[in-house]
């Protein structure tokens, strides 16, 4: 048997390629703002959505601009739906139900 | 010669028990020792290929991967696979990694989905894959190793580890190992892959996300067999039957899709072919609103009408794949259910390089 052998291996795993990006400016205050709502479309995210919602309206006077429901969970949102947040609303909300 | 090969991991060993335990100190294993992946051994499966190892196959771009033909063949060999086996791993990469498998999906889902391998065409017996007794069981090399190289793609190149990324509740055996092929020399049936519009004499791979294989027994008659088949299909409690595929179906894709292997012998079936049994099974396939409801697949009150109205669980006959391997001694089948509905992933036929250039 060959001793002390020294061998090259292929790592076989890979990193992420994190391209470099700029975050969108946070909302200091969200009181009347346009929210875009996401739904993940799992069990429960479109009642947690609508009550996140009602409360967001009777609270700091909101409204919503847009609600999306992602035909699967295992789907990213609609890149048209996306941009359209990005023109219409102020902020979004992602609810992941269960 | 390591050019496209990425980055490299110096090793020592002076026997082969330091070599694979190397391997787990690096993290790179299914729970099974490897073969390590040494640039020489991969090159020889890159040499089968003729594909450049840094060609970008495909990638999961919500874990931000790429996936080049190199990772694939390093992964291949440490499953330990033949070089000749790398155009069917190669394949089977790519199919995972087309769009319509949505593979970040059953590589991270609480599902606990397997990837299903199915081999047709030439490259079967070329390579010895075994479509007979003992199926998806143990002992030949050529399905254990292509079947384990899936999962080591997945976990290794994606990021699909469990306890990170895979999120898997139960599981299967099959997310181990999970590679069968069609028996075509044994049956008058269209082959799986021509259905699907590769040619006759085409080598191809089919990938499928879904629950492990649950045997049928019944007799040696047709119709009794697909009549238990309906109902092991139409069985509360699978994927099939849940809220994901189910609850919702105004939506288009909602639904699952199924597998039937079939073993036994071809002349049991001599008076139907593919389309035949789909047409049989088809209608079946659903359970009634009331029962769906009891299960919790559905939410609401059972009404009267609830009891006599019907949701398909499968939607379409071409959801209903037929697969004729296994054994010859007994009619037997297997039922494979979907990890979820179709929207969330798709089974992919890929043709493969066979034989390679």
């Amino acid at each position: 048997m060959k001793k002390n052998g020294a061998f090259n291996l292929v790592d076989p795993t890979t990193q992420p390629l994190v391209a470099s990006f700029n975050v969108a400016p946070r909302l200091m205050d969200i009181r009347g703002k346009r929210i875009g709502l996401i739904d993940d479309s799992k069990t429960n995210a479109r009642e947690l959505l609508e009550d996140l919602a009602t409360i967001l309206e009777d609270r700091y006077e909101t409204s919503v601009a847009l609600y999306h429901r992602k035909p699967s969970a295992s789907k990213p949102a609609d890149p048209q739906v996306v941009g359209q947040i990005a023109e219409e609303c102020d902020g979004a909300i992602v609810a992941v139900g269960d | 010669m390591t050019a496209g090969l990425g980055s490299l991991v110096q090793a020592q060993w002076n026997d082969p028990v330091e070599a694979v335990e190397q391997c787990y100190a690096l993290g790179w294993t299914d729970g099974l020792p490897v073969v390590p992946p040494t640039v020489q051994r991969v090159e020889e499966f890159l040499a089968v290929g003729q594909r450049p190892a840094d060609e970008v196959i495909g990638g999961l771009p919500e874990r931000r991967r790429e996936v080049t033909v190199g990772k694939v063949a390093a992964n291949a060999v440490m499953a330990g696979c033949q070089p000749e086996y790398f155009p069917v791993v190669l394949a089977t990469a790519e199919a995972m990694l087309d769009p319509a498998f949505n593979l970040i999906g059953p590589s991270s889902s609480l599902g606990g989905a397997g990837i299903l391998v199915i081999v047709n065409g030439p490259v079967v017996p070329a390579l010895g894959i075994n479509s007979r007794n003992n199926l998806f069981g143990p002992g030949n090399r050529a399905n254990s190793t292509i079947g384990r190289a899936v999962r080591l793609i997945l976990m290794n190149t994606c990021a699909a580890i469990p306890g990170l990324f895979d999120r898997t509740i139960l599981g299967h055996p099959g997310k181990f190992s999970y590679c069968i092929a069609e028996n075509e020399a044994g049956t008058h049936w269209t082959p799986h892959h021509v259905e699907r519009g590769l040619k006759q004499g085409d080598s191809a791979v089919t990938v499928f996300a879904c629950e492990g294989p649950r045997q049928v027994r019944s007799s040696n008659r047709p119709q009794t067999m697909l009549y238990a088949t309906a109902d092991v299909i139409s069985s509360l409690g699978t994927s099939m039957a849940s809220v994901g595929s189910v609850g919702d179906t105004s939506e288009v894709l909602r639904q699952g899709e199924v597998a039937i292997v079939f073993a036994g012998t071809s002349d049991v079936w001599e008076d139907w072919t593919k389309d035949d049994v789909r047409r049989y099974l088809h209608p079946r396939l659903k359970r009634s609103l009331a029962d769906l409801k009891r299960a919790g697949a559905l939410d609401g009150s059972i009404t009267d009408r609830d009891e006599d109205e019907f949701l398909q669980l499968i939607l379409s006959p071409e959801d209903i794949m037929l697969v004729f391997a296994g054994g010859a001694e007994d009619s037997h089948m297997a039922v494979i259910p979907s990890w979820g509905p179709k929207v969330s992933s798709t089974s992919v036929t890929r043709r493969i390089h066979w034989p390679p250039p």
